[in-house]
């Protein structure tokens, strides 16, 4: 483990580590598998329209995604384990995203990149669908139009930050769900009223559960 | 809307040019009405059932030899739908608009393609959008649509701006589609053809072989974006290509006619996010055609500054992901390096890095901030480093060489038939560009070279594109040279909400401000097809008024669309590894592909 995860380490664990010979460490077992998850999330760009110009931008010199060691675009859903939808998603690409989302094995997040992918943006239109959260579940949403880089680098962390809170026991997080495949997300109900003005920021709310609107997801806010 | 209310108190002289009289005395009845448009060009109302012959006259005899769009027009109510096709001669450098109407309950007409063979994906784009069936198209099918969509034929006017299912119904029905099923509806055909070829199946056994169906995409990098290619190899050779698009088809269209003339600079942004600035610029200009106002002079020279950034900004990202696509990956960082630095003179014009709805009708959203324009020169002054560096990575470069040269040729015949545009045309060897051709924004008085290239292969296509980057950092220094001093806006409260002063202190300025405001600036009744010469290639807007805030319709024509439409013609006989070669080398953009 590295000098700079120690800190997530408790205190007693610093002292025992100082005591105890050196290739031992004691620690949670929730801590060090989030650690290497958090650490190795390989995306899976799913980049359609403009956003995916910026998020061809925060892989390139200026922002750089590589600093945080995990730049490592997977091309192949398979070997991935958080799809950015980058732009707008048609009803003709949304079996493809889905089927993609089925693919890659658990456990995955998601991020929504901009307000096209995440609200149907200025495409109120008959062949665009309303926010893909009616397709695949949502991790992170990131506003803007399109997000700066900064904004998906932040998104990522946040996903780090969510997965800090994780528990390798809960069922959630490895379950697959072959039954769900190919289906939309949300019931027929909760798309109608996304697809009314102002529908989203209220549907949003009532999917995630939230109570308050902290930034930071809990592990429990997310429902599949 | 009748055809005679096109017409107005124009110039009537096109009506006048001897081509059309010809027409009127060897088709007599045919022709059945001749009126000018907004841009003073001739339109030529013919009975569609003689189409056939007099395109190819007018083809053959009067040299149109380019046909640029083919699309549809509803104006509603349950008139009839009108068929437009949009020509012009590359050598008198002169366009023709030709209409025929058909009936809405059996719109049909014949298909041009033996005429031009440019005019496949536009006649299937109609059908797709408008129901027409064009009778004699090799390959009549859904488009931009899924091929089985039911809710009926978009673009016209009786059909909802949502569709007509429920939301619910729409993404039970997108997501209830089997993919394998509509994936291999016409490639399993292809297959079984192969199949039949090679006679597998037969009592004999024999050394029977079977071409392979390969897919790619629409999830893949190397389409740029979601275009998705099947290709039927024999080995590694290409047999057949067949592009599908749609995956990001927006609805743009049908959107502009909800929304009010200025309201769709914004949807310009979205549909070619590579040259933003340069799509908001060709929409002002055309409006502003069927207004009829003139902008300012700084104005002109702002949006020429504007659109050669534009053009580099296009260019760089051109380069840098051809050469990703055929293995360098150092230029992808040179040119995201310098994209940079023109995305931040774009925030400091406009505030957003790329969505920049930078123009308004009869001018721009502002002047451009002090000190911006150093900004530009410095640019200008120091990109050619980087340019250079690029091409000692790239021009000399063997694997370069290799993989670019004699790969994906196209002969100038053929591309003007085929209806390839921008620098793909001039690698052709064909010498058009609209800034020279049909000049806008004083174009013709800066000095300035259309690169032409001699093979029409994909290295040519990269040493014109290179070349055009240098020319246009040629126009930026003589623009930053002339830019006068002045309003940027015109005067006119027509389009421009007058000053804050003269809104708050005369009954005018608060009315103009209040109507603008409210009800959107007023077109009159009127069309133009208008062009500009975008990074991509000749950008076409056809925008029709009927005098209210809200277009008619609104056409995008665009560039990458028709570069697209060729991709077969260029791949097929290469090897497969070409096909990444020259699908990257066409400079597409999925965006303004699918609209």
């Amino acid at each position: 483990m590295s000098k700079a995860e120690e800190s997530t380490v408790g205190k007693e664990h610093r002292l025992a580590e100082t005591e105890i010979p050196r290739n031992f460490i004691v620690t949670r077992l929730d801590d060090l598998v989030n650690w290497a998850r958090r650490n190795s999330l390989w995306p899976m760009p799913f980049g359609t329209a403009c956003c995916a110009i910026e998020m061809m931008a925060a892989a390139a010199s200026k922002y750089d995604i590589a600093r945080y060691g995990m730049e490592r675009m997977g091309y192949t859903p398979r070997q991935a384990d958080v799809m950015i939808v980058a732009g707008r998603v048609s009803y003709k690409m949304a079996p493809v995203m889905r089927r993609i989302w089925d693919q890659m094995p658990q456990p995955k997040w998601c991020i929504s990149m901009g307000a096209c992918a995440s609200t149907g943006g200025v495409f109120d239109t008959y062949t665009m669908a309303q926010g893909i959260d009616t397709i695949v579940p949502v991790d992170v949403y990131v506003p803007g139009c399109p997000p700066r880089p900064e904004g998906l680098l932040y998104a990522l962390l946040m996903i780090r930050e969510k997965i800090k809170g994780e528990s390798v026991i809960d069922p959630r997080a490895r379950e697959e769900r072959p039954e769900a495949a190919g289906k939309p997300h949300l019931s027929p109900e909760d798309v109608e009223l996304i697809a009314e003005p102002f529908g989203n920021s209220t549907i949003q709310n009532k999917i995630s559960g939230l109570e308050s609107s902290s930034p930071i997801l809990r592990p429990g806010d997310r429902k599949e | 809307m009748s055809l005679s209310t096109i017409s107005g108190e124009r110039d009537m002289n096109a009506v006048e040019q001897p081509d059309i009289k010809d027409l009127r005395s060897r088709f007599g009845d045919a022709i059945r009405s001749v009126e000018v448009d907004a841009a003073g060009e001739a339109v030529v109302n013919i009975d569609p059932d003689r189409n056939l012959e007099i395109l190819a006259h007018l083809r053959d005899s009067c040299g149109f030899d380019m046909l640029k769009d083919v699309t549809g027009l509803d104006y509603g109510g349950g008139r009839p739908i009108q068929v437009v096709y949009q020509l012009w001669s590359t050598k008198e450098s002169k366009p023709l608009r030709v209409k025929a109407e058909l009936p809405l309950d059996r719109p049909r007409i014949d298909s041009v393609y033996r005429i031009w063979r440019g005019c496949n994906w536009l006649e299937r784009e109609a059908y797709d959008m408008f129901g027409v069936k064009f009778e004699g198209h090799p390959d009549l099918r859904r488009m931009l649509m899924p091929e089985n969509y039911e809710e009926g034929y978009p673009l016209r006017k009786d059909f909802p701006l949502r569709g007509r299912f429920t939301r619910a119904e729409q993404t039970r029905r997108a997501l209830a589609r089997d993919l394998e099923d509509i994936y291999s509806m016409q490639e399993l055909s292809v297959a079984e053809a192969g199949r039949a070829r090679a006679g597998v199946g037969d009592d004999e056994p024999g050394l029977g072989t079977q071409n392979m169906i390969l897919n790619i995409g629409p999830q893949h990098p190397a389409t740029h974006g979601v275009l998705r290619i099947v290709v039927e190899l024999d080995g590694e050779k290409i047999i057949k290509c067949t592009p599908h698009i749609g995956y990001l088809h927006s609805g743009f269209e049908k959107l502009g006619e909800y929304r009010t003339w200025n309201q769709n600079i914004p949807l310009t942004d979205r549909m070619e996010y590579l040259a933003p600035m340069m799509y908001n610029i060709g929409w002002a200009l055309a409006v502003e055609k069927l207004l009829g106002i003139d902008v300012t002079p700084r104005c002109k020279v702002i949006r020429v500054i504007c659109s050669e950034l534009n053009r580099i900004l296009s260019h760089l990202i051109w380069v840098g992901t051809t050469a990703i696509d055929i293995g360098a990956f150092t230029p992808f960082l040179y040119t995201f390096q310098e994209r940079e630095r023109i995305y931040n003179l774009h925030e400091a014009y406009v505030g957003a890095r790329m969505t920049t709805s930078v123009s308004r009708v009869g001018g721009m959203l502002a002047d451009v901030p002090r000190g911006w324009l150093d900004g530009v020169r410095e640019f200008v002054e120091t990109f050619p480093k980087t340019l250079y560096e690029t091409d000692r990575l790239l021009t000399q470069n063997s694997i370069w060489i290799g993989r670019t040269q004699g790969v994906g040729v196209m002969g100038p015949d053929d591309a003007v038939n085929n209806g390839l545009c921008g620098p793909n045309l001039r690698a052709s060897g064909v010498a058009y560009d609209v800034r020279k051709d049909k000049p806008y924004l004083d174009y013709e008085t800066y000095d300035f070279d259309v690169p032409v290239g001699e093979y029409g292969d994909t290295y040519d296509r990269y040493l014109v594109r290179m070349e055009e980057m240098r020319q246009s950092i040629a126009i930026l220094e003589q623009a930053l040279e002339r830019v006068p001093e002045g309003p940027i806006n015109v005067d006119d409260p027509r389009v421009i909400l007058p000053p804050k002063s003269e809104v708050m202190g005369s009954i005018d300025g608060m009315i103009s401000h209040f109507k603008l405001v409210m009800e959107g600036l007023k077109v009159p009744a009127g069309e133009v097809w208008y062009s500009i010469e975008s990074s991509k290639g000749e950008l076409g807007l056809y925008l029709v008024a009927d005098g209210g805030p809200k277009p008619v319709r609104c056409r995008y024509r665009t560039p990458s669309f028709m570069n697209m439409s060729n991709l077969p013609a260029l791949v097929e006989g290469e090897l497969l590894a070409d096909v990444i070669a020259v699908n990257a080398s066409i400079d597409i953009v999925l965006g303004e592909i699918d609209r």
